[in-house]
Parts: structure tokens; C-alpha cells; sequence
């Protein structure tokens, strides 16, 4: 009897103390990874954005300050150049834990998996998209090691410069080009961008490298010209059917609304601005782009912009109304759905940057005006992604074009405001390209109490919990640009 | 050992002298306990004589005397030794009361392993069921505040199905739950909070503990320290409460025990002291549009009341006259009735109890309450010579509906009620809704909820359905060696609906929500046990033992917003619908022992060690250990014995003890990154990617908690007066917390073991005897407990560990290094060098105090609680009151910020009438300033004030009158012609009024959450003091 106690003790002790432990702590409800293919989707969805960036960093600030939108209300901070610390940062604060998080994850699992080249070059071209949005707006952020807590164990991340940063987004950009093939990608119709359509993503890298090289004019001309070469003979985007964009739905969850449009469903403070509206005037896009906020109304005569950098009070003394209801706003009934497309970059903006690639250095052709001719009409017509209400006649564009045609005399200053107006509501590539060119030449406000003492800001801020976070790191990022402000200009912008 | 060789003597002295005297008469009786229970192996002797016998099994005797005009002495282990004059009676009845201050107390410690007190080196209080069922609480356990040293007990403003805060010697673990380990005779039980407010609102869905029932308790034994809780191994770190259920005894008659408590509970109006002299308005007037009245819903900056007519919110006109305290018209008495009926008896070779039991509660908010039903059945049997078994089993059904919203305003009535104009009455407001089912606004502040509403028309119900089984064998192999092996589970499901209605005013289309949760938990252990003296000096007492416990959750969840056709409460019935399912599973193994070697009955060392096994720290191709081995030592010396003191002194033990044990580490799936499907697709393509935000850390391990601690139990003059001390100083390391990542990093944080939490206190327990005659006898007692918990670290780079927040968000509960656990934060006053308020004085010549950097403004846990006992029993009457205190801790009201800033405070009266002087710096110009606020402008400047925290902190210090009972035992000479067996009546009473109270119009108790942030209040339910009567009758 003793004994045979003794045995299944010291059985039950020995064997069973963790049997089956192993499998018990795999999460039974979630897999241990899933299809590349379906994180594409999320993060081209992560990179159209969220509502919270959009409002933020894309609407609140950037359309304000380059002059899109207007608002009397306070909390727009880019209207009246005041400084939101948290508005500042979503960019940040939304994008590294979605879409940088999520491209990363997409490099390392490509690799893994040893997926054909030209996925990995997709996906290399989207983080290069993802990264140039955030070093426009911010200069040096971490690029190298950003996003990669559970890849590499970063959890403080170093900032990388801006110019190295460039530097290797361009090395991706010519690699990745160079690695497609033709035909569809094994991403297929996960890619809601391009279908899968090899060819549309390299004209799309050679857009991208077009857009990122003339970035550098300011600080490297050489650097721009010769990239701004290699781009054009790599093969741009050729008509509104190689646009970059994604294509919302109105649900059923925030992630597959439009940003913006979501929005504009919930801010009723914003107008067009009296900048923007002026631009506009005899322009067929105005009655699409624009409403009266009182009764909706797109008669052109109706449609008035509101003056940037006024409070209710200023409003008042200034104009003697007593509220912006008399102002155009972005027509809700055309533009502003949850549903609507979301823009990277379009055919109408690689037309003008090859304009201006013309004048500076007589590339493209050597000629600019059919590419400012071509990027106007391109403008015009790709409305029409917007619905059979955004659609031009082309006599209208025509007579546009008649009434406004090239001018040499003014050539970067035209090809840029139109870069301008073609750019509205991606309010971060106008900011950067009115950054990079000055044009169109904008009047900046004077807001009692404004944190730039009145100029126009150069770029947004880091999240506060920086300071906390990553204090190191951040101490040394300020030491290399230059103090956190508004002002602070980022690296390819010099002055 | 003198002592017990006296006694030896003496025995066989009896037995020889016992056959040499002449017998003449026989006197007979039953023994029993104050309950009624018979009472087996008593000690019965003819005074003065050394004639005597004992009871037998079924507490009956009988004695042989030479008359019967003598005195019989009864005596026995753990009961007040009673003389009774025999009186020239034949038959002698005597009920036995049990004595707390007897030597040889027999104890369950770790394991419901029984053991002599006079063994143990480490504090453990036990305490007898009938603390608990005395005076009834809905949740139990908070019937013990107050009354054991070192365990805060916290019953917060949550209503009657609410949670409780149990901790014991301080809290551990900065974000672990540090409530004890509750174990139900054997068996670890679920003690989780399903639900808690946060500074958004929300209600509290009750914890695992309040499902007993106190009727079947028979002892509550604390394990405080690491000590006495080590066999626990990595659940101990909060302490472990071991809850004994009650066995079938014998009874006299057929073994039915009634019992039936009814308590009303009723709004404590006392605390509560606004201003009762301005009414709803304005800048001194009162609204003169029913529009007004509606925009100024809880403004009281109105006029003076007059009695003149004025338009109220639902354009009726009344007197502008105040109408009396809202808490009085709108919360109701309170009713908590409980009856429990017991079937208890035993025969030669087995013992059951069978109970059932009713507990109905209507809360004191209208149309909230609870019923619990509780059936109980306890089966023990010697199946063989030498095999015992124990079976117990509870099923448990309780049913709540509308558990009240606290915290933020949205659906909550409590904030409402409080913060009502003087001359508006709440009873207005009924019914909540208008003809078309829509809420009745009261306010055009649509958060701001009719209480009506609130209470009739958002509903939550839910329903729990509970199973606790336990069953054990025990084979004694030989007289020395036992094996023991004990299986049980604890199993409930609960349903749940949450309803936020169609035409609710913050949210027109309302909402809904059904959730299901599902919990087991299966726990084993085998153990192999022995006790041998092997030498007549040296004696051995250990066991060996193996544990497997498993735990699953899981639960699904239903949501849906904007319903479709008004007034169908159904998911289907929603717009927007959206599901989720969690579940996890986790399981411990263990391997444990304990050696106790005695030496001549006073001297005592006991080893103990559990090696737990975690499958929450296992995963394929990990390397770091899955498991953790946590030893303990103890030692105890009766210096009593071993240096033979005699005197005033009956007993004086000195006990230390050193232990580790651990926590945390609980959640499964945290080692590895996963990913998830998520969303619902776009375009018809699937969503996928990286599940969660929080970087894992695949070498997490539990936090550790040494603790060493000492004490000392004397006791002088026959028992009479007892003190027991013990000091404790315990460090928590590698405590679970949050590391900062950069938002750079793409992740929100990282878990690691970093944190570092020191406790230390005292303990003490004075209690006395200071009268007793044959009729009357008081006992009193007095416990106290100071701790001292400090923040040692927090994370990578000590950063403040941030807890919760009130709605104000201008204070907040804070973990910060070198600070007490848990202090408030919040904004201060900003102030020159000496001191003086620095104000903006803004167009209107108004000084608006500026606001400043956060500070510290006080701690959240009291470090000092204190509880006084007193009990007289005359004949068959007995009186009981408890005293209890907290000191030393502060509280950040919410109510009287937000009272504040409407002028329902009463400190805001000054400067109606006359305007207001107020000195202070200016801000501008940095020079002082004095001016006079006119009345017009006070809310202007009171509102500013509102905004700083400091002006809202105080002390929480209180002193409360907490319990009373007045009970009468009918005297057996008046059952004896009945069927009854026993009758006991009580009066009772808690939280009956506070002898001292720091803070103004609030209960310093009521927080809204049971979690580490303690000491921020807003608007939970009001306090109540309660009333009632219980009925015990036996048969």
C-alpha cells in the first residue's frame, strides 16, 4: 500500500506539472500571422487615414494655413497659425502605430516568406509614400528603426535627417521600379490601388521620385535635376487612369470611410477660403469644389471665401457679418462624402512638376506649356472620380484654358498655383509644395496671439510624450533641426 | 509541559478516586453551544470534588452526585468553562459560549490544514461565521470591516450588488487587483469585478465574493502575510481568505435551523449640507422664461428664495421657495429581507447540512435591486474505517437589475439629484418620459439625465448563475500518515443587458449591448501527510502535495446602436451592430510541501516551499523558466512554557516569519505578437494585421513579494486580557508595469518587470474581559493597523504611473517613486512666495484664481484604520456595538467641485447679498490686490475656483458608529415545553451615524471603483444607514 501511494506521488508529480502548457498559451481566437495580402489592404486604408489625422494635421492645420479652407472657430489652430500640441502631432501619433507599424510588418513577412520581388517592391513603394507624408511634415522623425518594436526591440527609436532620409527613400524608389515585372502582382485585387497592375506602380514609383526629387530644388538643385532625369525616362503616370488613389466606401466602419468625408460629416465650421474662391473665379471647377453654406447654392455668383485668420469677432467688425453661413464651403453634395476617393497623387500634378521639370532645365520634352495644358485638363476631368455631378464639359476646359493661358513670364508661379488648386483637400502635399515653391504667393494672417509672429508655419510639431518618452532622442533631434516649433523649416526647405 | 504533566496527575487521580465515593443521585442534561448545536466531549465535574465525566456524541452526560444541592463545572476546548448550581434538579441544560481567548486554539491555515495557534510563527486571524450572518451585508465580506487588524475594507458608493475593496497589509502590486485569494473550503473561487465606472460613467457589476451566503459560514480564517499565505505560492501576494462552510452537527431536535433578517436601508440625509437659501437663476436672479429654466438646470446662482412665483424647467409656475432635501424625495427606503432555512444533523458515520436561502433587496434607488438565491448542501461520511469524505456544493442564482450608473452625468441620477437648485424639486421630474416615450429634459444640457429616466427607462439586468463544488477523501493509511485528495470547481455564466433607451436625450436612437460570460475554474490537489512525535521531545508534522488549478474565460458580445422601431429592446432591432468574442485559458501546476518540527510543545519551525509551473509564462521554443519556487520559514516560541513563567502572565508567544510569494502574471497569450482579421473588408477584401498595441514580452515573469514579519501573543490574568502585536515590512519586485515606448516605436508600450512597492505597518489586537459574573460579562476589544506603502520604482525611467481620473480631469491618481501607493494629483492654486492666491482679474474686475501645476494633494488610502469592539452579555441579552476609523488618507470630491461651481455649496453664500472681498496677487502686475466681487459676478468667481483640485481635496478621516445588535436567546427553560430548540431575536443596526467626519457633504468612503485608485469620489450613491431584525429559530 505504501509503496504504491509513493509511486503515483511521485508520478503525478513529476510528469504533469506543465504537460500541455505550451499549447494552452496559443491565443486560440487570433492567428500567429495572416495573408500579406490582406495587410495591403489595411495599409493602403491606414494611409488614406483616419478621421483623426485628417482633421488634424491634414484639414485643421495644413488646408487652413496653405489657404484651401477658412474658419472663424478656434480650434481650427491652422487658420490663425495657433499652436495645438496634439493637433500638431496626429500624423504621428496616428500613422507610426497603424501604417508605418503595418508596412514594416509586411517587409519582414515578404522576407520570410521569400514572396516574389514584386511584392516586396509594392510594399517598398507604399513606405516610402507613408514616409515622405511624414518627413514633409515634420523634418527628421525616426525612419530607419521607426515601427519596428517587435521587429528589431526599438523602443525608443533614434531620428533619422531628413536628407538621409530622402537619400534612401529615392535609392527604394529606383530599386523598387526597377524590380516590377509586368502584368498583375500576386497581391491582386488586395491592392484596392492598382489592382495588382505592375506597370500602374511603376509609373506610380516614377511619380514619386519625380515629386521627391524636385523637393530638393531649394537644397540641392543638382540632386533635383538628376533625379528629376531619372524619373521621366523611368516613365511618369500618362493619363487620369494611372491615378493613385483609394477608393472609399460610406461603411460599414470608419476604416473604409474617407477621412476627410468623415470629417465633414461631423465639423460644420469649415469654409472655402476667400484665397482659394478668388483662384477659382471663371474656373468650371468652383460650382463642383464649392457650395453656399447657407442653402448649398453653386451659382458662382453666390459663392463667396471666407477671409482666413478671423475670430466671430474679427468677422464682425471686418465684414459686419455675424455668422459664416453667407460663405461657400467644400460642396457636401459632390466632394465631401465618406465614400468619396482618396487621393495620393494624380496625373495632373506629375503634368505640372514636368512643366516645371521644362523651365528649369528643359526636360520633358523642353517644352512646358502642353504639359501645363495637359495637367489642367487632367485636373478638370479627374472631378469626375468624384461622381457624374463632378463632371467638365471639355468646352469648358477649353475655354478655361483659353482665357488662362501659359504664360511664360510666370511660368513656376502658374504651373504651382494650378499644382495648388490640384491638390486641394490632399492638404499635405499642397503645404509641402507651396513650401518647396512659394506658390501661390499667399498673404499670411495675423491672429492676436498667433505662435509664428504672423508668417505662415514651416512644418508641425512632435508629440509631446517625446519629451518623456523618448527624451534622449528627442534632445538630439532638436539639437540637429533646431527648436520644436512651427517655424523650424525642415531640411529641403531652406530658405 | 509542567502544566500538561498536572493535568496527567490530576486525570488518573480522578479515575481512582472515582470508584471510592458513595453515589446517591443521578443528575442528567444536554450540552450544547450558543447556537443550539450539541456539544460532544465536555468536561462535567461536581465542584469541589474530584467526581466527573464528559458528554458523548450527542452532547448528553450523566453524573452521579451526592446531592444535588452542589455546583457542576463544565468545561471544554474553545468554550467558557460555566458553574451551574444544580438547585436539586435532575436535569441540568447547558448551553456553553465559546471563548476567542482560549490557549489551544485550534486554526485553518494555508491548505485547510488545521493546526494548533500556538504552532504558528506568522499572523492569522479567525473569526466565526457569525460575524458575518449577525448583522447581514448583501456582499458578506463587508460585514468584517472594521474588525480585523491589517484588512481594509472598503464598501464603496455602488449600490447593494456592488463590489468590495478587500486589501490586506497594503496593496503589492501598482497595477495588479490586490485583493486577496478567496478559497471556499479548499477550493480557489473566482473573486473577479465584472465591471466598474470609470470618469465616463458606467456601473458596477459586482464581484465573486458577495455570492455567499453568510448563513453558511461557520469561520473566516485571514492569512495576511507572506507567511501564513505562502503555500499559496504565486496567488498570495494580496493575502488569502479561507472561507470555511458549515458541516452537519447534531442537533437536539429535528435539525432545522430558520433564520430570517429584514434591514431597511435609508438615505443618510445628515451628510449632505447645501445652501438652502438661493434658488436656480443667474447672476443673483431667477429665471424669468421657461427657456431660462431649462438653460440654468443646475445653476443656483439665482435669487434669494422668497416664495414669490417663478417658471420652472416644465413651464409650470410654483413658489420660489426651497422644497426640501432631493435625496429624501427621490431615493426610497431601502429593503433587504433574507431567510434562510437549514436542515442539519449527523448520524454515527456521516453528517449533512442542507440550506437554502432568499436574499431579496430593493436598493434605494428606485427600481434597482438584487435576489440571490443560495442552496447549499455539505455532505461529510466515514465511508470505511479509516476513509472519510467531505462533499459540499452551492448553486448560486442571482439576479440584478439596474445596477445604478455612477461617476460622469449620462445615465447617471445620483448627479441629478445632488446637484438640483434648492427650489426645484426632483418629484417633478416624474415620469421620465414625455407621451411619445422620449426623456423629459429637465436641462438643456442633454448629458445631464432625468433621474426618472435614468432609473426607469436605461435598464441593466443581468443574471448569474454560480456553481462552487468541492469534494475531498482522506485515507489515513497508519495513525501517522494520511492521504488526502480534494477536487472541486467553480463554475458561473453570466447574462447580461445593457440598454440605453430610444428618445434618450444625449443619444436619440439609443443603444443596446448582451453580453454572455463564461468562467471555470477546476482546482486539485493530492497530498500526502504525517504527524509523529519521534522522540517525547521532538515531534514532526508534514505534508507533501501536488495542485493543478485551470482557469477559462470567455465571453461573447452582442452591440448594437440606433434602433429601428422605437421601443423594441432587441440587437436585432439596431442599425449598427457589431460582435465580439474573447476567451483565454490558463493553467497552474504546482508541487509543495511544509515541515513543522516541534520541540516539547514550545517551540515550533516550520519550512514551507510551492514550485508553481505557469502556462501563461509558456510557449513553444521559449527558454527562459516557466516556473518559480516560493519558500517561506517560520518560528514559534511559547516562552511561556519554555521558561516556565508563572504570574500574571498565562501565556506569551513570540513568532517571526520570512517568506516569498508572487502574483501577476495571470493573462494568457501576452508572449508572442499575433494577428487578427479585423473589420469587415473593403471591397471585398479581407482586413488583416498585428493584434493589439502593447509589445510582448516573452520573459515576463510574476512579481515576487518577500515579506518578513514578527510578533507577539501574550495573554494575562486567566485570559482576561489579551495583545497580540505583529510588524510586517514586505517589498514587491519586478512588479508587472507599463514601459513608456516612443509613439515612434509603433507600439503603446511594453510590459516589463520593473516596478518596486514597499509596504510596511503594524498590527495590534488589546482585548480584555473586564467584567464577568456568573450573569454578566463584557468583552471588549480594540484593533488597529498602520501601513505604510511606498513607491519604490515604476518603470525604466520612474515615470508617474498613471491611474484614473474623475470627470473633472483636473486630479488624478498617480504612482509615483518615493511617494505613498496611489497619491492624488491634481491642479493647485498658483501662489506667490508667501503664500498669497495669485488671480487673472479679467474685463469684468473679476479675480479668477489662476490654475497650477499639479501636485501632490493628498493620498488615497488611509494608512490608519482602527475598530472597537464591545459586547455585554446579561443572562440571556447581548449587546454588541462596533466603533470603526480610517485616518491619515484623502479624498478629491467631486461633489463638492461640481457644487461649487452651481452655488449649491454652501460656502458659496458668501457674498450674496453684499458682494464678495477677495485679496489676493494679481497675475498682471505681480502686486496684491484687493476687491469686492459683486453678487452678480460670483459665479464667475467661484466657477474659477472650481477648476482647482486642492480647493476639493480633504482629509477622508472618519470615526463611525459602523454596527449594533441587542440580541435575546430565549432561555431553554421557556423551549422546553415546545418543539423549538432554540430562539435568538436581534435588533440591529449599521452605519448608523459618524462620531467624526473630516469631509463636508460626502461619505468619506464612497468611491466608485474598487480598483488601486481609491480616494476620488463622484456622485456614487448616497450613504445609507441601516435598520433591521433577525429571527434564528431552531427545531
Amino acid at each position: 500500500m505504501k509503496n504504491s501511494v509513493y509511486i503515483l506521488l511521485i508520478t503525478l508529480l513529476l510528469g504533469a506539472c506543465d504537460k500541455g502548457f505550451e499549447e494552452i498559451n496559443v491565443n486560440p481566437t487570433k492567428p500567429d500571422q495572416v495573408s500579406v495580402s490582406t495587410k495591403l489592404t489595411a495599409t493602403q486604408l491606414y494611409t488614406s487615414g483616419s478621421r483623426y489625422e485628417n482633421w488634424r494635421a491634414n484639414l485643421i492645420y495644413s488646408s487652413t494655413m496653405i489657404q484651401h479652407l477658412a474658419t472663424t472657430a478656434g480650434y481650427w489652430s491652422g487658420d490663425k497659425y495657433t499652436w495645438n500640441r496634439g493637433y500638431a502631432a496626429s500624423l504621428i501619433d496616428q500613422y507610426y502605430p497603424t501604417a508605418v507599424k503595418s508596412v514594416e510588418d509586411m517587409l519582414l513577412q515578404l522576407e520570410t516568406e521569400d514572396a516574389p520581388a514584386e511584392m516586396k517592391a509594392i510594399t517598398r513603394i507604399m513606405r516610402v509614400f507613408i514616409y515622405h507624408r511624414l518627413t514633409d511634415m515634420y523634418g527628421d522623425i525616426p525612419y530607419f528603426n521607426g515601427g519596428k518594436a517587435v521587429i528589431n526591440g526599438t523602443l525608443k527609436p533614434e531620428y533619422d535627417a531628413q536628407s538621409a532620409i530622402y537619400a534612401d527613400m529615392l535609392k527604394e524608389l529606383e530599386e523598387s521600379a526597377a524590380a516590377l515585372g509586368d502584368g498583375t502582382s500576386a497581391f491582386g485585387a488586395a491592392d484596392i490601388m492598382f489592382q495588382g497592375d505592375q506597370a500602374k506602380w511603376r509609373r506610380f514609383a516614377y511619380s514619386m521620385m519625380l515629386r521627391l526629387g524636385l523637393r530638393l530644388v531649394k537644397v540641392d538643385p543638382a540632386a533635383a535635376e538628376q533625379w528629376a532625369t531619372k524619373a521621366i525616362s523611368g516613365g511618369v503616370m500618362e493619363s487620369n487612369a494611372d491615378i493613385a488613389y483609394i477608393q472609399h466606401t460610406a461603411g460599414p466602419e470608419g476604416i473604409n470611410k474617407n477621412g476627410n468625408g468623415e470629417v465633414f460629416s461631423a465639423d460644420g465650421n469649415p469654409r472655402m477660403s476667400e484665397t482659394f474662391v478668388n483662384v477659382l473665379q471663371g474656373d468650371p471647377r468652383l460650382p463642383i469644389l464649392a457650395a453656399r453654406r447657407s442653402d448649398g447654392s453653386t451659382d458662382p455668383a453666390d459663392l463667396k471665401g471666407l477671409p482666413n485668420g478671423l475670430d466671430a469677432n474679427l468677422l464682425l467688425q471686418q465684414t459686419g457679418e455675424e455668422d459664416t453661413t453667407p460663405y461657400a464651403e467644400p460642396n457636401r453634395n459632390i466632394i465631401t462624402g465618406e465614400d468619396a476617393p482618396m487621393f495620393f497623387q494624380t496625373y495632373a500634378e506629375v503634368e505640372f512638376m514636368l512643366a516645371e521639370a521644362a523651365v528649369r532645365w528643359g526636360l520633358a520634352g523642353g517644352d512646358p506649356e502642353p504639359h501645363y495644358n495637359a495637367g489642367v485638363r487632367a485636373a478638370m476631368n479627374m472631378l469626375e472620380l468624384y461622381g457624374s455631378a463632378a463632371v467638365i464639359d471639355e468646352a469648358d476646359i477649353s475655354a478655361y484654358l483659353a482665357a488662362n493661358p501659359f504664360d511664360s513670364a510666370n511660368a513656376l508661379e502658374q504651373i504651382n498655383t494650378q499644382y495648388w488648386a490640384a491638390t486641394f483637400l490632399n492638404e499635405y502635399e499642397a503645404f509641402a509644395n507651396w513650401r518647396r515653391t512659394g506658390f501661390p504667393v499667399l498673404i499670411p494672417v495675423n491672429y492676436p496671439g498667433n505662435e509664428t509672429n504672423g508668417t505662415i508655419p514651416r512644418r508641425l510639431t512632435y508629440p509631446e510624450s517625446e519629451q518623456s518618452n523618448n527624451a534622449e532622442n528627442y534632445q538630439a533631434v532638436l539639437a540637429a533641426q533646431g527648436p520644436d516649433l512651427l517655424t523650424t523649416r525642415v531640411w529641403w526647405d531652406a530658405e | 509541559m509542567h502544566k500538561r504533566l498536572n493535568a496527567m496527575l490530576l486525570l488518573a487521580m480522578l479515575c481512582c478516586f472515582q470508584y471510592s465515593i458513595a453515589q446517591q443521585i443521578t443528575v442528567t442534561g444536554t450540552v450544547t453551544d450558543e447556537n443550539g448545536n450539541l456539544l460532544p466531549g465536555v468536561n462535567v465535574v461536581e465542584k469541589g470534588t474530584n467526581n466527573g465525566t464528559a458528554t458523548d456524541f450527542d452532547g448528553n452526560y450523566a453524573i452521579d452526585v451526592a446531592d444535588s444541592s452542589g455546583v457542576l463545572v463544565f468545561s471544554s476546548l474553545g468554550y467558557s468553562t460555566k458553574e451551574v448550581n444544580m438547585n436539586g434538579r435532575n436535569t441540568v441544560n447547558v448551553s456553553l459560549a465559546e471563548d476567542a481567548s482560549q490557549l489551544d486554539e485550534v486554526v485553518v491555515t494555508a491548505l485547510g490544514i488545521k493546526k494548533d495557534q500556538k504552532a504558528l510563527g506568522y499572523s492569522l486571524t479567525e473569526v466565526g461565521g457569525e460575524e458575518l450572518s449577525t448583522i447581514k451585508q448583501t456582499n458578506a465580506i463587508n460585514a468584517l470591516q472594521g474588525k480585523i487588524a491589517g484588512v481594509n475594507i472598503t464598501q464603496n458608493a455602488t449600490g447593494a450588488a456592488g463590489s468590495s475593496r478587500v486589501i490586506i497589509r497594503g496593496a503589492s502590486s501598482l497595477s495588479g487587483d490586490n485583493q486577496p485569494l478567496y478559497v471556499v473550503d479548499g477550493i480557489p473561487i473566482s473573486n473577479t469585478n465584472n465591471g466598474s465606472a470609470s470618469l465616463w460613467g458606467g456601473a458596477d457589476g459586482g464581484d465573486g465574493i458577495s455570492s455567499l451566503s453568510p448563513d453558511d459560514i461557520e469561520s473566516v480564517s485571514v492569512l495576511k502575510g507572506g507567511a501564513a499565505s505562502a503555500l499559496y505560492g504565486s496567488r498570495a501576494a494580496g493575502g488569502v481568505i479561507l472561507l470555511t462552510t458549515k458541516t452537519g452537527k447534531k442537533s437536539q431536535g429535528l435539525g432545522v435551523e430558520f433564520s430570517s433578517a429584514v434591514t431597511f436601508d435609508q438615505v443618510n440625509t445628515s451628510l449632505q449640507d447645501f445652501q438652502t437659501e438661493y434658488g436656480q437663476g443667474t447672476q443673483g436672479r431667477k429665471p424669468a422664461t421657461q427657456g431660462e429654466a431649462l438653460d440654468l438646470g443646475t445653476s443656483s446662482w439665482g435669487a434669494r428664495l422668497d416664495g414669490s412665483p417663478v417658471i420652472q424647467w416644465d413651464g409650470e409656475t410654483r413658489p420660489y421657495s426651497y422644497v426640501g432635501n432631493n435625496q429624501d424625495h427621490f431615493y426610497r427606503t431601502g429593503t433587504t429581507l433574507i431567510n434562510t432555512l437549514a436542515l442539519t444533523n449527523a448520524r454515527d458515520n456521516m453528517n449533512y447540512r442542507f440550506s437554502a436561502s432568499d436574499l431579496s433587496n430593493e436598493d434605494i434607488m428606485p427600481n434597482a435591486g438584487l435576489n440571490r438565491k443560495t442552496f447549499s448542501l455539505n455532505l461529510g461520511s466515514t465511508m470505511a474505517e479509516k476513509l472519510t469524505t467531505q462533499v459540499s456544493a452551492k448553486y448560486i442564482i442571482e439576479n440584478v437589475t439596474n445596477r445604478p450608473r455612477l461617476s460622469d452625468a449620462p445615465g447617471n441620477g445620483n448627479y441629478t439629484v445632488a446637484n438640483l437648485p434648492p427650489n426645484v424639486d426632483v418629484r417633478f421630474m416624474e415620469p421620465g418620459t414625455n407621451p411619445d416615450g422620449s426623456e423629459r429634459q429637465y436641462s438643456n444640457n442633454s448629458f445631464s439625465q432625468n433621474p426618472y429616466f435614468a432609473a426607469y427607462n436605461f435598464r441593466n439586468e443581468d443574471t448569474k448563475n454560480r456553481i462552487i463544488a468541492s469534494s475531498s477523501l482522506r485515507y489515513d493509511v497508519l495513525s501517522w500518515l494520511y492521504l488526502t485528495g480534494r477536487a472541486g470547481v467553480d463554475h458561473y455564466t453570466i447574462k447580461r443587458t445593457n440598454v440605453t433607451p430610444f428618445g434618450t436625450a444625449y443619444r436619440p436612437l439609443g443603444a443596446m449591448s448582451e453580453t454572455e460570460i463564461r468562467y471555470t475554474q477546476v482546482d486539485a490537489d493530492l497530498m500526502l501527510g504525517m504527524e509523529k512525535q519521534l522522540t517525547e521531545d521532538f515531534g514532526v508534522t508534514s505534508f507533501f502535495g501536488a495542485n493543478k488549478n485551470s482557469i477559462k474565460e470567455e465571453a461573447l458580445d452582442l452591440s448594437g446602436t440606433d434602433f429601428i422601431v422605437p421601443g423594441l429592446e432587441d440587437i436585432g432591432n439596431t442599425a449598427n451592430q457589431s460582435r465580439n468574442r474573447s476567451f483565454g485559458e490558463r493553467k497552474i501546476g504546482s508541487l509543495y510541501g511544509s515541515v513543522e518540527l516541534s520541540w516539547q510543545n514550545w517551540a515550533y519551525l516550520t519550512f514551507t516551499g510551492r514550485n508553481d509551473w505557469f502556462s501563461t509564462l509558456s510557449f513553444p521554443g521559449k527558454t527562459t523558466p516557466n516556473n518559480d519556487f516560493y519558500p517561506s520559514v517560520n518560528a514559534s516560541l511559547i516562552l511561556s512554557e519554555a521558561l516556565n513563567i508563572d504570574g500574571p502572565v498565562d501565556f506569551l508567544k513570540l513568532r517571526g516569519g520570512y517568506s516569498e510569494v508572487a502574483g501577476g502574471a495571470q493573462d494568457p497569450y501576452q508572449l508572442a505578437l499575433t494577428y487578427q482579421i479585423f473589420g469587415q473588408g473593403h471591397l471585398g477584401q479581407p482586413l488583416g494585421g498585428i493584434n493589439g498595441g502593447t509589445v510582448p514580452n516573452a520573459n515576463l515573469v510574476p512579481f515576487s513579494k518577500s515579506e518578513f514579519e514578527i510578533g507577539v501573543d501574550a495573554r494575562f490574568l486567566e485570559s482576561r486580557l489579551t495583545l497580540d502585536l505583529a510588524y510586517y515590512n514586505n517589498e514587491t519586485t519586478n512588479d508587472i508595469v507599463n514601459v513608456s515606448t516612443s509613439v515612434f516605436s509603433g507600439y503603446g508600450g511594453a510590459s516589463a518587470n520593473l516596478g518596486k512597492v514597499e509596504n510596511k505597518g503594524i498590527e495590534f489586537l488589546v482585548s480584555g474581559t473586564p467584567v464577568l459574573t456568573e450573569n454578566f460579562r463584557w468583552d471588549t476589544s480594540f484593533n488597529g493597523a498602520y501601513n505604510k506603502g511606498t513607491v519604490l520604482a515604476t518603470n525604466d525611467d520612474d515615470s508617474d504611473v498613471s491611474l484614473d481620473e474623475p470627470r473633472t480631469r483636473n486630479v488624478r491618481i498617480l504612482h509615483q517613486v518615493g511617494e505613498a501607493y496611489g497619491t492624488i494629483v491634481g491642479v493647485t492654486y498658483v501662489r506667490d512666495d508667501d503664500g498669497n492666491i495669485v488671480y487673472d482679474i479679467n474685463g469684468d474686475g473679476v479675480p479668477l484664481a489662476q490654475e497650477g501645476e499639479r501636485k501632490i494633494l493628498g493620498e488615497g488610502v488611509p494608512p490608519l484604520t482602527l475598530g472597537f469592539t464591545n459586547t455585554f452579555r446579561y443572562k440571556n441579552y447581548s449587546l454588541n456595538f462596533l466603533i470603526d476609523g480610517k485616518f491619515g488618507g484623502q479624498i478629491f470630491s467631486g461633489t463638492n467641485t461640481i457644487t461649487y461651481g452651481n452655488g449649491l455649496h454652501k460656502a458659496t453664500l458668501a457674498g450674496r447679498e453684499n458682494g464678495l472681498t477677495v485679496s489676493g496677487i494679481d497675475g498682471a502686475t505681480g502686486q496684491p490686490f484687493t476687491t469686492t466681487v459683486a453678487p452678480e459676478n460670483l459665479q464667475t468667481y467661484y466657477g474659477a475656483i472650481n477648476d482647482i483640485a486642492e480647493e476639493f481635496v480633504e482629509d477622508s478621516d472618519y470615526i463611525m458608529f459602523r454596527q449594533l445588535s441587542l440580541s435575546y436567546a430565549m432561555p431553554s427553560r421557556l423551549l422546553d415545553k415546545t418543539f423549538l430548540t432554540g430562539v435568538n431575536i436581534s435588533l440591529i443596526g449599521s452605519n448608523l451615524f459618524y462620531l467624526k467626519r473630516s469631509v463636508d457633504n460626502i461619505d468619506p468612503e464612497s468611491a466608485y471603483t474598487v480598483g488601486n485608485s481609491q480616494g476620488l469620489e463622484y456622485f456614487g450613491l448616497p450613504a445609507t444607514r441601516s435598520y433591521g431584525l433577525n429571527l434564528n429559530v431552531k427545531f
